[in-house]
């Protein structure tokens, strides 16, 4: 098909052809048209001018009570045209957005980034999914100077930007601690006094810090009003909560909190996770606890990292593929 | 789902009742008609949260920062016939602790 | 040829006004239907915020014809509480009344020149015009 312009001529011929034939062809042709002028910008009051101009040429007789309802057409679709401007326009500031958030996202991902760390006898498992570009969940492995390892996983409240940028806060709050004292209901009590400090008064944040112990197979944890994280027995093939009471983060700034201890066997998991996980919903039910266990249950045979993923893939069909909020699921598994 | 936010006014206290879900968008709407309660001279505000089925923390967020602000102005928050799946969430994040949580607790849906 | 004329704004029956002898003015220069419907439309949405935001104020007309070109030139002037952030305001997609106002960004487009100052306290003045192609 020949390339179209919108000019008087081209439409004038149009109309005619089908005032005379009622051709499809040339109602096709009109659609060409109409999609040919939103790529250039032409609006439609002056479309409908050139529709009165072909009108005038063909028909010199045309009654003026026709010219005049035209016009009166012609006024009426100024603002549809306005909008239809406004509205590129603002496509094209989506699409900026767009970008930047992707670049602050990638951002993220480089300042919050943490390596696995690689233990004789310890499989380190860890997924965090953001549900929309940029990630309020965090998870962070650090090594003492005894060899003990260190795992963070916290939550902040809301998603999106605002809470990307206070999770920035904590990791960099967390990078100044010494590393030779990582008692976690030490840390917690530090970083619960930076963050009442810092933001804003309808913020907070939840946060399970646990320290495994290489030596003697012992996880010492703390909590700051976050999930209760889970024990896996093995040779029961049971889960237990393990939780310690602790207000969240930035709440106030006397909050004190409990520190446990588990003593780790061979073949056991400690699960840690975040709202994301157990808040799974399922059309407009949400998900049992029991659920979870299960799901990781089904798939604790395989090495750690495969669990956390698998258990990942579960969840995200069971949401149609659509997370409602940041998911991220942490297993430590003593193989030895 | 919405949230329909209920206002009676007894004396010094005030009664919020909620219905629905506070979340991140229901959350502001809530925000905006308790804090100013807050700051109104030896108010008690009761919220009950016996219509409330759900709740996530920015929801939880809201009633911090009525709880923080309830300090500053010396008035009092009380939150009332909590639903299980709701008080499961104030007793993990601690907030049991702190906040003047009516213990009857009705049981979820 | 140049002159100018002014409508008062005060009501809103004067916004009718204010289109009327805009489009008046525009025939005379020699603009077609689709540049008179703008210009009318521009004048409504300047006309419109001087009756919302300042209450009272004026739209002045004048033709311009050099050399080069010809146009329409038109000045909106109120004393009414000026305006804080002109940047916000001329953001699309803003709109202090919450309606379906085009706003000042679709005066921008519907003109070819667009000036505003305006200071808090001391009123606005916009400034357009659109030249004759």
């Amino acid at each position: 098909m020949s390339t179209l312009k919108i000019d008087l001529e081209n439409y004038k011929e149009l109309m005619r052809q089908y005032i005379e034939t009622k051709d499809e062809q040339a109602l096709y042709q009109a659609e060409q048209f109409s999609k040919y002028s939103m790529q250039q910008n032409i609006s439609p009051e002056e479309i409908i001018n050139v529709h009165i101009q072909s009108l005038e040429a063909l028909y010199p007789e045309m009654p003026e009570y026709i010219q005049s309802s035209l016009d009166f057409l012609l006024e009426t679709m100024i603002s549809y045209g306005l909008a239809y401007q406004e509205y590129q326009s603002l496509r094209e500031k989506q699409l900026e957005l767009k970008s930047e958030i992707s670049v602050a996202a990638n951002m993220q991902k480089t300042l919050l980034a943490t390596d696995k760390p690689q233990i004789d006898g310890l499989e380190v498992g860890a997924v965090s999914i953001p549900a929309k570009q940029m990630n309020g969940d965090y998870y962070h492995f650090v090594k003492d100077d005894n060899g003990a390892l260190g795992v963070a996983v916290a939550d902040v409240v809301g998603k999106g930007v605002p809470a990307a940028l206070c999770m920035s806060m904590i990791k960099y709050s967390m990078d100044s601690f010494p590393e030779n004292r990582m008692d976690p209901d030490v840390i917690l009590g530090s970083l619960n006094r930076v963050v009442e400090r810092n933001v804003d008064s309808s913020m907070f944040i939840t946060m399970f810090y646990g320290l495994y112990n290489i030596n003697n197979h012992t996880f010492r944890y703390s909590s700051a009003g976050h999930e209760p994280g889970y024990y896996y027995d093995s040779s029961q093939d049971k889960f237990e909560e393990i939780d310690a009471s602790g207000l969240v983060l930035g709440v106030s700034s006397e909050a004190t909190y409990e520190q446990c201890t588990k003593k780790v066997n061979v073949g056991d998991m400690i699960i840690m996770l975040t709202d994301g996980v157990t808040e799974c919903r399922q059309g407009d039910r949400f998900i049992e606890e029991d659920e979870v266990l299960e799901i990781i249950q089904k798939y604790a045979h395989l090495p750690a990292q495969e669990t956390v993923e698998q258990v990942y893939k579960h969840f995200e069909r069971l949401q149609d593929f659509h997370l409602r909020d940041d998911f991220t699921l942490i297993i430590l598994k003593r193989r030895v | 789902m919405n949230l329909t936010i209920d206002v009676s006014n007894k004396d010094k206290l005030t009664t919020v009742s909620l219905a629905g879900e506070v979340d991140a968008f229901t959350a502001p709407k809530l925000k905006e008609t308790l804090l100013p309660l807050t700051k109104e001279d030896g108010q008690t505000i009761e919220v009950d949260l016996q219509g409330v089925n759900y709740m996530d923390s920015t929801g939880l967020g809201v009633f911090i920062s009525a709880l923080k602000s309830t300090k500053e102005h010396d008035t009092n928050l009380k939150l009332i016939q909590m639903q299980d799946r709701v008080h499961r969430l104030f007793k993990i994040t601690g907030l049991t602790e702190i906040m003047d949580i009516d213990n009857t607790v009705r049981g979820g849906m | 040829m140049e002159f100018q004329s002014c409508v008062n704004i005060k009501k809103e029956w004067d916004i009718v006004g204010a289109r009327q002898l805009g489009r008046d003015v525009a025939r005379k220069i020699g603009f077609g239907t689709v540049d008179q419907a703008r210009i009318a439309t521009a004048i409504s949405e300047l006309a419109r915020n001087i009756y919302l935001y300042a209450g009272t104020g004026k739209i002045c007309f004048e033709a311009i014809d050099d050399i080069n070109q010809k146009g329409l030139s038109i000045v909106a002037m109120d004393d009414g509480p000026g305006i804080e952030e002109l940047s916000q305001v001329m953001e699309d997609g803003y709109s202090t009344s919450g309606g379906l106002g085009a706003g000042l960004p679709g005066v921008q487009r519907l003109m070819d020149e667009f000036d505003i100052q305006s200071n808090p306290g001391q009123g606005t003045e916009i400034k357009v015009i659109k030249w004759l192609r």
